[in-house]
């Protein structure tokens, strides 16, 4: 089984491309445009939010929704083709509409400018010049409709597999060259893969479902599916409309269970071990409930670190209702299968999870859980997998790498933060850092500091009112430039005190 | 206190201080919830509880160049202040500022007794009739825009009608602004930057010309908006400070009042735009602005009397005052008071789903 998915530069021939390999393949081709055109007919305003997209500043609520309902769509469609069998796909970055989903053979096809520029003049008779200006102003539409859709510059190389230059190979010899790549089992779809992809087909219908029960086609919701699990996370302002997602969610086709938990925000935690009775997960719990963030737990578990038994990654062991564990392949692992798996073992209890069900269920008692899962492998293919269109508030890395030593351990650890927070556009901090977001003792310090002087000061005014508002009317220049830096000085040091007090008060009120 | 003194400043008892608190606090609250100013609340508060006009706005735009101080620092720490688009707006605010200063003391000094007239009669009139027509075209445009978007399809994106318009004037030289993402005429932004600082310097709340006129006029995004008018309203309000300081005008007891209740009403107030659907806000926020500007209107007779200008018995003075004063006090409290109500029904309803959440995973 195999997706192939074709990554179009703008007049780089690659809808031909694509067919080709296709039919050399024996594959059914798709291309973006059949997509568009169902999701029309399904009334999505695709023209419309197409616009919006790549004119800044345009976007509006409504089309937010728009755009998930869309993407949901997408996803569905190709989820659904592409577990039907064997599929090649022509497209935007298709392979971007299925994270977590591995082996996806991925291929971008490029052209020369003068290629292009020949092929635009040819196309729609253009001259030289209004050619190349086309050209250039519909490639930028489409970097920004990328980059707004998936949050990635898809020009990025690493997105792909491989980049093929149309203007320097004819397409049969590139179709014939890319046909005996797809044969290396790097790119077969594994049972994980297909698992993921169940997952994403999954997620996609209860979100399609949400947006088109007009009960609940206003609501912002994320959608994530674990295994069979659904996690819905709604604004809390939109409690009321939310409590109507489970008759809109019963009896949709594959949803066995759910959690409806509302969010402001997201909380990505990444650790090796969890445990419900730690201080981090206090903290993280406390800064998520002030929040009234959903926590994602995600156990990462590096290339050479702990071993995770088949069952457990296999098999998802869940509390009362808490979400599914996702495990994706073991591509890290040092014997290679060449993509090719075991039958899934029965299921059975996990042994030892590393606190990753207690954690979720714990999470899920207090109502904030936002989902789990466990992903092996480098630090690459865990950032692959992360859905980089979340809104993540905060991603708190706890204790990874464990396996090293404490100098690579630590380095290890910062240059993971930092690749987080470039990719998920969020702060990482770890849980030692979450103080900082918590009511310490030395902020109550602190507060009763700034509170006391500030009371010292007010008393001083207050009780000298005469003698002050004299001197704040002086007659004379150097008087009354002296009034002038007094008092603004003065007022300053006032408000620093008293704003600093008062923020301090109502975070301690947790009331931020 | 002494003659001079006693003619400038209002002498301050327990229950007028307690009333100057409760002004910043639903100032503050409003201010947080609208994003801009509080000053439309705060300035005439303080005129109705017998403070001069001149006297009102130097205090208050002290206290707002440290309000807007603290804000401004948070903005920034969320990368939503354009420094330099902030830099060039103050500039020519400063010119502005100084141009309303100005004409508030030469008003001030200006009237006299020989009408019977209270001594800033002239500048209490001015700063009113600014105040009120300037605000009844700004809450009526709000309440319009929010109407609208409220029937509208569509949500309620601001609209760039008028910034693409004079984006395609290009009016050289044009200077880009990379945080906000936008480029502008340098003669709109110093038209734009003295309209802000003018209105800052006459009424205390440039903040109502600025933030529309970055959003509309040069199309900046309403968040970087919002940081960089705090960032040009700390610059503003300490330019202000130190000119109405230097002609002796601020009261810092009032200052220091003020902001008791303006800072925790500013955080309460912030939390409320979390929790109210943005119609909503607009709709609150263009009620309670024309409530605040009909308040101002009831007291313009009075002025107008004591300038000899109008024939009305004195004796109307207390009325008038007393209707602008219950009427300015009646849409602050109600307006402030349905926000804290969002406010803590949120904070209520969130504990209530997580508490039957958890109550769901227990059994």
């Amino acid at each position: 089984m195999q997706l192939i998915c074709v990554s179009r530069g703008s007049f780089s021939a690659g809808k031909e491309l694509a067919e080709k390999l296709a039919k050399k393949l024996d594959y059914p081709c798709l291309g973006r445009e059949e997509l568009i055109e169902e999701a029309t007919r399904s009334g999505i305003p695709v023209g419309k939010l197409e616009t919006a997209m790549i004119k800044p500043h345009q976007f509006t609520e409504r089309l937010a929704r728009e755009k998930a309902h869309f993407r949901a769509f997408m996803t569905k469609a190709l989820c659904e083709r592409a577990l039907q069998g064997n599929l090649v796909y022509h497209g935007r970055t298709g392979h971007l509409l299925l994270p977590g989903v591995e082996n996806i053979f991925r291929i971008r096809v490029i052209a020369d400018m003068e290629y292009r520029i020949r092929s635009v003049m040819q196309r729609l008779r253009l001259d030289r010049d209004k050619s190349r200006q086309y050209i250039e102003s519909v490639e930028e539409d489409r970097a920004r409709w990328v980059r707004e859709f998936y949050g990635v510059h898809w020009d990025e190389a690493s997105q792909y597999d491989v980049i093929l230059n149309t203007s320097q190979i004819n397409l049969d010899n590139a179709s014939a060259a890319l046909c005996s790549m797809a044969q290396l089992p790097e790119f077969q779809l594994t049972p994980a893969s297909r698992r993921a992809l169940g997952d994403l087909l999954l997620g996609a219908r209860v979100r399609l479902a949400l947006a088109e029960d007009p009960r609940t086609a206003d609501l912002e919701v994320k959608v994530r599916s674990d295994q069979r699990h659904i996690t819905v996370t709604y604004l809390p302002q939109q409690r009321k409309a939310a409590e109507l997602i489970p008759e809109v969610l019963k009896g949709l086709e594959g949803v066995e269970d759910f959690t409806c938990t509302p969010a402001t925000t997201n909380v990505l935690w990444i650790e090796e071990q969890y445990s419900p009775d730690s201080e981090s997960f206090h903290q993280v719990v406390e800064v998520a409930s002030k929040w009234g963030a959903a926590v994602e737990l995600l156990r990462f578990l590096p290339e050479d670190g702990p071993e995770v038994s088949p069952a457990e990654e296999e098999f998802v062991e869940q509390g009362a209702d808490a979400s599914a564990l996702f495990s994706p392949p073991k591509s890290g692992s040092s014997t290679y299968n060449g993509g090719i798996e075991d039958d899934e073992p029965e299921g059975r209890p996990a042994e030892d999870d590393g606190g990753l069900a207690a954690a979720t269920r714990e999470l899920t008692r207090i109502g904030i859980a936002g989902g789990s899962r466990i992903i092996r492998g480098t630090q690459q293919k865990m950032l692959a997998m992360l859905d980089r269109t979340v809104p993540y508030s905060l991603l708190v890395v706890g204790s990874v790498f464990r396996s090293k030593g404490h100098a690579a351990q630590t380095r290890l650890t910062r240059e993971l933060m930092s690749s987080l927070e470039e990719q998920l556009k969020a702060p990482a901090v770890s849980p030692q850092d979450l103080k900082a977001y918590l009511f310490t003792r030395r902020q109550l310090g602190q507060l009763i500091a700034c509170l006391v002087a500030t009371a010292i000061l007010f008393w001083l005014v207050m009780t000298h009112q005469e003698p002050i508002l004299r001197f704040l009317t002086p007659s004379g220049i150097p008087f009354k430039i002296l009034a002038a830096v007094v008092l603004a000085l003065f007022v300053s040091a006032f408000a620093y005190l008293y704003g600093t007090a008062t923020s301090l008060f109502l975070k301690w009120l947790k009331f931020e | 206190m002494e003659e001079t003194l006693s003619q400038m400043f209002i002498s301050l008892d327990f229950w007028a201080a307690a009333q100057v608190v409760l002004l910043g606090f639903i100032g503050g609250t409003l201010s947080g919830f609208i994003g801009s100013g509080g000053a439309f609340f705060m300035t005439p508060g303080m005129m109705n509880l017998g403070v001069n006009g001149v006297v009102a706005v130097a205090s208050n735009i002290t206290h707002k160049f440290g309000k807007a101080m603290m804000g401004s620092k948070k903005h920034g720490e969320m990368g939503n202040v354009d420094r330099k688009l902030g830099v060039f707006l103050v500039l020519t605010s400063f010119l502005g500022i100084r141009l309303a200063v100005w004409i508030n003391s030469r008003l001030f000094h200006m009237s006299g007794d020989s009408h019977g007239a209270a001594k800033g009669a002239a500048a209490n009139l001015y700063i009113s009739a600014v105040f009120v027509s300037v605000l009844s075209l700004v809450a009526i445009s709000m309440l319009r825009d929010a109407l609208r978007s409220r029937g509208a399809q569509g949500g309620s994106t601001p609209s760039r009608k008028l910034s693409q318009f004079l984006g395609r004037l290009r009016l050289y030289p044009l200077i880009s602004f990379p945080v906000a993402d936008v480029k502008v005429s340098l003669w709109i932004l110093l038209l734009v930057g003295l309209a802000t600082g003018y209105l800052a310097g006459t009424i205390g709340v440039g903040g109502f010309i600025g933030v529309p006129a970055m959003i509309y006029v040069f199309g900046v995004p309403t968040t970087v908006a919002a940081g960089t008018e705090l960032y040009l309203a700390m610059f503003m309000g300490a330019f202000g400070a130190l000119n109405y300081a230097y002609e002796g005008y601020v009261d810092i007891r009032l200052t220091l009042l003020l902001y008791l209740g303006s800072l925790l009403g500013l955080y309460l107030g912030v939390y409320g735009t979390k929790v109210v659907r943005e119609v909503m806000i607009r709709i609150v926020t263009g009620v309670i602005i024309l409530l605040c500007v009909a308040s101002r209107g009831i007291a313009i007779p009075m002025y107008l009397r004591q300038l000899g200008w109008l024939s009305l018995d004195p004796s109307w003075d207390t009325y008038l005052n007393g209707a602008s004063k219950v009427m300015l006090f009646a849409s602050g409290i109600t307006g402030a008071g349905i926000i804290l109500f969002n406010v803590f029904r949120a904070y209520r309803q969130r504990s209530r789903v997580r508490a039957s959440l958890a109550a769901v995973a227990t059994a």
